[in-house]
C-alpha cells in the first residue's frame, strides 16, 4: 500500500532548480534510501515533504500522502500531519534541541500540543520512550550540552517516535557520529523500525547504511534522480554510470584485497 | 601579573559603585519615609542657606531642602529613564522577534519602518515633538521611545535571523508549536542577555537626554525636582553659590557613570562583545 507518492517534484530558487522531476513512492513499513553527493538535492526533497523549505523555495509537482497532497494542505492540516503522521531526525544532533530547555521539556511541549494528556501521563510517556532509545529516564532533566551527541541522537529518534508516525523522514543521522555510535543508532533506529511498523525516507551519502537496512534505492544527482529500484538490482547491477562512480568510491574489504593483489586495473585509487 | 590586578581594580570599582548607588536608589526610593521636608515647599525666609543639620545639602533660592529635590529627583529623573526604556524594549523586541521570524514582506516592511526611524537624531525627534506637541516629560517620553525602539528591533531581528535557521526551530515546527511559542519559549530567551546589555548601555544615555532636554526646558517643568531642571534654576547663582548646581550635576554624573559601567560588566559577564558594538 502506498504511503506517499512524490510525483514531478521540483524545487526552484529563483529560475535555477535545486530538484528537477523527482518521482518515487514509500510503501507502508518500507525503508527508502535516497543516496547522492552533497548539493545532489537530497536533503532538499525531504524538507519540501514537509513543507520545510526556507521562504525563497518554491515547490511544484505533487507530494501525495494517502493520496492527499501535502503541498496543498492548510496551516491546521499540515500541523497536524507533522505532528502525528510524518515525523524528522536532523543530521546535527545538537541544533536539534533548544539549548536552553531540558530534554524533557522538548517531550513535554510536544505532548501538550497534540494530545490531551494530564501532567504525569505525559511525564511517563516520555520516560517510556526515552527507555525505549536505550537511555536513562533521569535524562528527562538533563539539559543538551549535558548529553554526548550519540544520547542526544537517541533522544531526538525518541521524540521523533514518540507519536508512532507513519513515516520517518531521518535526514543523514547518522553523519554527524563517531562511526561506532552511528552503528549503534542505525541498529536502534532499524529496530524501532520494526517494531513500529513505520516507513522511513533515509537520507544518506554512506552506502555502508544502505547495504544493511533499505530495502529500495534512489541514487541522485544534481537534483535528478539518475536510479531508482530496490536494493539488490541497484547495488548489484548498477545500471547508471554515477551509481557505479558510488560502488567505487565506497571501499569495502573484498574490493581492498583485490587492490592488494594488483587485479582491479579499474579501481579508482589506482590512478 | 599586571592585567589580572588591573581586571580585579575595574572590577573592585564596578561592586563599590554599584553598591554606592544601590544605596542611593535604596534611600531615594523610601525618600517619603525618612525626609521631614516638602520638596516644593517655599520659605523665602531660608533662601541659600549653607549645609545644615537641618539642611544637609542646603536651600535652593526659594528655600527648598536640596537633598529632598536631589533624592525624589532620583525618582523623578531615573523612575522616567527606566519607564522610557522598558516601553522601548517593549515594542522593540516583539518587532524584531516578528520580523526576524516571519522574514519575507513583513521583515522588509518593519526594517524600512525602523531605518526610517533611525535617520533622525535623538535630540532633533525630542525638540521637534517638543515644538509640535508642547513641552512636558509626557512628549519628551514619547520622543526617546520612537527613536529607541529601533535598536532593540535591531538587535532582536539580528539574534533571531541566525538563531531561525538552526534545526531546533525546524524541529519545534515540525513539532506542532504554534508560531508564537516558539518565538516567546525558544528564540526570546537567547534575546535576555544582549537586550540587558544594551539596555543598560543605554540607560545613561536616556537619562542624559532627559536631564538635558529639561534643562533648556523641553522636559520636566520647573516645580519639579527633576535633575536637569534643577540645574536651570541654579543657573543664576552659579557665581554666589555653586553648590545648587554641584549637587544635581554630581547626581546625573554618578547615574549615568553607573549604568555605563553596569552595562560594562553585563557585557562581560554575557560574552556580547560583537553583536552590542557600542
Amino acid at each position: 500500500m502506498t504511503l506517499l507518492s512524490v510525483q514531478n517534484l521540483t524545487v526552484q530558487v529563483g529560475d535555477a532548480p535545486l530538484v528537477k522531476d523527482v518521482s518515487f513512492e514509500i510503501q507502508k513499513g518500507e525503508w527508502l534510501a535516497i543516496i547522492g553527493q552533497s548539493g545532489s538535492g537530497k536533503s532538499v526533497t525531504a524538507s519540501a515533504i514537509g513543507r520545510l523549505l526556507a521562504p525563497n523555495l518554491k515547490a511544484q509537482g505533487k507530494a501525495l500522502y494517502n493520496g492527499k497532497d501535502i503541498l496543498q494542505f492548510g496551516a491546521k492540516e499540515m500541523r497536524r500531519l507533522r505532528g502525528t503522521s510524518i515525523s524528522y531526525i536532523f543530521q546535527d544532533y545538537q541544533g536539534s534541541f533548544t539549548p536552553f530547555h531540558t530534554i524533557g521539556r522538548h517531550f513535554e511541549e510536544f505532548l501538550k500540543a497534540h494530545f490531551k494528556l494530564s501532567k504525569t501521563q505525559r511525564r511517563e510517556m516520555a520516560e517510556q520512550a526515552l527507555v525505549s532509545v536505550g537511555l536513562q529516564p533521569e535524562m528527562y532533566t538533563r539539559y543538551p550540552f549535558q548529553l554526548s551527541g550519540g544520547q542526544l541522537q537517541r533522544s531526538s529518534i525518541a521524540l521523533a517516535l514518540l507519536t508512532k508516525p507513519d513515516l520517518v523522514i531521518a535526514d543523514e543521522p547518522t553523519a554527524a557520529l563517531d562511526s561506532i555510535s552511528a552503528f549503534k543508532v542505525l541498529r536502534l533506529l532499524a529496530d524501532l523500525q520494526q517494531e513500529t511498523g513505520c516507513a522511513m525516507l533515509f537520507i544518506t551519502h554512506d552506502l555502508r547504511h544502505v547495504r544493511k537496512h533499505a530495502d529500495q534505492i534512489i541514487v541522485m544527482k544534481e537534483g535528478a534522480v539518475v536510479e531508482k529500484g530496490d536494493k539488490q538490482s541497484v547495488l548489484d547491477q548498477p545500471q547508471h554510470a554515477y551509481t557505479r562512480s558510488l560502488m567505487t568510491a565506497s571501499p569495502s574489504l573484498s574490493a581492498a584485497s583485490q587492490l592488494l593483489k594488483g587485479d582491479d586495473t579499474s579501481c579508482v585509487y589506482c590512478n | 601579573m599586571t592585567s589580572r590586578l588591573t581586571i580585579n581594580r575595574t572590577r573592585a570599582t564596578k561592586v563599590f559603585l554599584s553598591a554606592f548607588l544601590i544605596l542611593i536608589a535604596a534611600i531615594a526610593v523610601y525618600a517619603f519615609l525618612i525626609l521631614k521636608h516638602d520638596p516644593s515647599f517655599v520659605d523665602l525666609n531660608e533662601r541659600l542657606l549653607p549645609m545644615s543639620w537641618q539642611h544637609p545639602f542646603g536651600t535652593d533660592h526659594l528655600g527648598r531642602d536640596m537633598l529632598t529635590r536631589i533624592l525624589l529627583g532620583f525618582q523623578l529623573t531615573v523612575g522616567y529613564g527606566f519607564l522610557a526604556l522598558l516601553l522601548a524594549v517593549a515594542i522593540g523586541v516583539p518587532i524584531g522577534v516578528i520580523a526576524g521570524f516571519k522574514g519575507g514582506l513583513v521583515d522588509r516592511l518593519l526594517m524600512r519602518v525602523a531605518d526610517a526611524f533611525l535617520a533622525f537624531p535623538d535630540t532633533v525627534v525630542a525638540i521637534v515633538l517638543s515644538g509640535l506637541l508642547g513641552a512636558g516629560i509626557e512628549n519628551l517620553l514619547l520622543a526617546i521611545i520612537l527613536v529607541k525602539w529601533v535598536n532593540y528591533a535591531r538587535l532582536a531581528r539580528s539574534t533571531v535571523v541566525t538563531e531561525r535557521q538552526k534545526d531546533y526551530i525546524t524541529m519545534a515546527k515540525i513539532n506542532g508549536l504554534s508560531e508564537w511559542r516558539i518565538m516567546w519559549k525558544h528564540l526570546f530567551p537567547h534575546l535576555i542577555g544582549h537586550i540587558l546589555v544594551l539596555a543598560s548601555l543605554d540607560l545613561g544615555k536616556i537619562i542624559l537626554l532627559i536631564s538635558s532636554l529639561s534643562y533648556i526646558g523641553l522636559g520636566a517643568q520647573p516645580p519639579a525636582p527633576e535633575w536637569g531642571v534643577m540645574l536651570n534654576e541654579a543657573r543664576p547663582y552659579f557665581q554666589t553659590v555653586p553648590a545648587l548646581m554641584i549637587y544635581p550635576g554630581l547626581a546625573i554624573v554618578t547615574v549615568v557613570l553607573f549604568s555605563n559601567l553596569f552595562g560594562d560588566y553585563l557585557r562581560d559577564k554575557f560574552d556580547v562583545k560583537k553583536e552590542v558594538a557600542e
